[in-house]
């Protein structure tokens, strides 16, 4: 059992893509029902399964007030200093202004829910400061994701499916960055390439793909031996075709739930890079960093450095949640 | 790459042409890189531009720290994982395996500096059972620096309020890279133990009327060991990275500590030996693992 075996256990090698579970369910339940697929049967699926639900509706809140509320920011920065009040327009407070009469105040349901969390050395309320700090977390989850799967598809259904040199050079480069720690890895390469948050994605992005190239790699081996492949193949399809077409589609269902997983991980490693000062802009606030602003009044002032930690604990709790009941589906273990 | 980043705004062109000349920047990156490579080799990481002492006795400072403190956590890690996915699996969809997943998954989702925080804040600050922050307590002696792990250090010098001390330093930290990398090591257990407790012989120690308690640790624990020999050198790679994290929470002057003081600092021969030292230790962990799994399991054979 070596380095891949485990890490193919923890991606879980899917057996089966969406479709034909619901085909069995489809069968199971002995009626001429209509056969859910794609993302209507998840939406079925998770309304039935308690821990999935809470964990997406959690989700969803989280990415739809980050949409909304970064709009919001951007209008606000568009239309000019005039207009900024758009960009806390959803907020109890303003969570850039300093106020030195509310000075460290500790959590209390004094003008709810303004304090629920207490306030920073700067008298901001941190309830406000964390929510208006949402978009960059999930505009990170999104963005490092999908750049890492889309980065993951080509390399690794490419490595998979040709085999040979290019499926062994591949693999190599994917071990280089899979022996280092990815939250150092990432520290060098935004060193690298200069601070701020364009940076740090940017680092995040070139490390995160290699997993998921593994993980297409071993679905390319599995499929390329499948009839309709072979019968592409036959008809005399070039392999870039055989890729895009057949392949590719073939094994994306199975990675949702995985990368849903992975979201989470993504925000964890952000808040630590932003908690070590990495990637982290001024006058913008930032989970991870509003955390280590809190290091140097801790324990006293407990609430500065926990309160964030909590709100990203919870976010990424409902990420694990979904991910981890989806990835128990998608690997056949649960039928219903 | 990172000799592009410029330290001193108020340098004179004389300067600037002392630095290029010795550090040899006009010749292509290429070179630079080779130049670098076979310095490594002979065991030079170059000068560090912040202290201006070789970045060899840096590292022979504070590596050691870190070391010390990864390897005692991993430990602490992997005994709560093998006891956690242990029980799992034999209380197979009991409240105790939901039980166990609802830990792990929390703890796993849980940013490092909260976990560092809470421990701090209940052991340290509430109940003032261990020290919360700091190496060692300062006011005492250092024995003679032999490995320059504090714990081993005091150990061997027979200095035991030393030890002792650093020992209580120790724990808190190491618990909280024990708590960030246990679920993976619970997660991969109750897999094989799932799988192990379906085999044949464990069948045969049921029959033989043996308790549940002996099947359970004795025989298909011990089966279930193996897959977890590779998990744990996969494993000690996160809990480096996580061990950055930890060290800047509990100012626990180790490698960690000092790599992101070199961050700020735009040290760059430092982050760049750091980083090459800890790619070297994971793969010589990964090495390591290899050869157990071979000592663990006789069918594999190392050819």
């Amino acid at each position: 059992m070596g380095v891949s075996d485990v890490l193919d256990h923890f991606m879980r090698k899917p057996i089966r893509a969406a479709g034909e579970i619901a085909i069995e369910t489809g069968s199971t339940s002995g009626q001429a029902q209509e056969v859910k697929q794609g993302l209507r049967f998840y939406v079925e699926y998770i309304r039935k399964d308690r821990p999935a639900l809470v964990g997406s509706v959690i989700i969803g809140i989280f990415l739809v007030f980050a949409l909304i509320e970064g709009t919001l920011q951007e209008l606000a920065s568009y239309l000019g200093p005039k207009y900024a009040y758009l960009g806390w327009v959803l907020m109890p407070s303003n969570p850039l202004a300093l106020s030195f009469r509310t000075q460290l105040l500790g959590p209390s349901l004094k003008d709810f829910p303004n304090y629920i969390f207490g306030t920073n050395f700067q008298g901001q309320s941190i309830f406000s400061r964390i929510m208006y700090a949402t978009p960059h977390d999930a505009v990170a989850s999104l963005i490092v994701v999908g750049s890492a799967i889309f980065i993951g598809m080509f390399m690794g259904t490419a490595a998979g499916y040709l085999g040979g040199w290019v499926d062994e050079i591949m693999m190599r480069i994917t071990d280089a960055f899979l022996a280092l720690p990815a939250i150092i890895l990432a520290i060098t390469i935004s060193v690298l390439i200069g601070g701020g948050f364009t940076s740090l994605l940017v680092a995040l992005m070139i490390i995160w793909w290699p997993t998921y190239a593994r993980f297409f790699r071993a679905q390319a081996l599995t499929l390329r031996n499948k009839g309709y492949v072979e019968a592409a193949k036959l008809s005399g399809s070039g392999w870039p075709r055989i890729l895009v077409k057949h392949i590719i589609p073939n094994s994306v269902d199975p990675i949702i739930a995985y990368a849903t997983l992975d979201m989470g991980t993504v925000i964890l490693t952000y808040a630590a890079l932003a908690f070590l000062g990495i990637g982290v802009s001024s006058g913008y606030p930032e989970w991870g960093a509003e955390s280590s602003a809190g290091l140097q009044f801790f324990p006293q002032q407990w609430w500065y450095s926990i309160m964030p930690g909590v709100v990203i604990a919870i976010v990424v709790v409902a990420f694990t949640l979904a991910g981890d009941r989806l990835q128990d589906l998608i690997g056949g273990r649960i039928t219903y | 790459m990172a000799r592009i980043i410029v330290g001193n705004p108020h340098a004179t062109p004389g300067i600037i042409a002392s630095v290029i000349k010795a550090n040899d920047l006009t010749a292509p990156v290429w070179v630079q890189f080779y130049h670098y490579l076979v310095n490594v080799f002979h065991g030079n990481f170059g000068t560090d531009t912040m202290y201006h002492v070789p970045e060899l006795v840096e590292l022979k400072t504070y590596l050691p720290i870190t070391l010390e403190l990864v390897v005692v956590g991993q430990i602490i890690g992997v005994l709560i994982g093998l006891y956690t996915g242990a029980i799992a699996a034999s209380n197979r969809n009991r409240p105790a395996d939901y039980g166990m997943k609802a830990l792990y998954l929390t703890t796993w989702s849980a940013p490092i500096f909260l976990v560092g925080f809470c421990m701090q804040l209940v052991v340290a600050y509430w109940l003032n059972l261990l020290p919360a922050t700091g190496v060692v307590d300062p006011v005492l002696h250092p024995p003679p620096s032999v490995t320059n792990m504090p714990v081993v250090d005091g150990l061997i010098a027979g200095n035991w309020p030393y030890f002792w001390s650093s020992l209580q330093h120790l724990i808190l930290p190491a618990f909280a890279i024990a708590v960030i990398g246990f679920g993976l090591v619970t997660r991969l257990e109750r897999a094989s133990m799932i799988d192990a407790l379906d085999r044949d012989y464990v069948k045969l120690a049921y029959m033989k009327g043996l308790s549940k308690r002996t099947v359970v640790w004795g025989t298909a624990f011990r089966n279930a060991l193996i897959p977890i020999i590779t998990l744990v050198a996969l494993l000690f790679a996160g809990s480096v990275g996580g061990a950055v994290i930890i060290e800047d929470v509990f100012a626990y002057h180790g490698m960690g500590f000092f790599s992101v003081q070199a961050i700020f600092n735009d040290d760059y021969t430092a982050i760049l030996a750091f980083t090459t030292i800890v790619g070297i230790s994971v793969i010589a962990a990964n090495f390591v693992a290899d050869l157990l799994y071979a000592a663990a399991d006789p069918r594999v054979r190392l050819t």
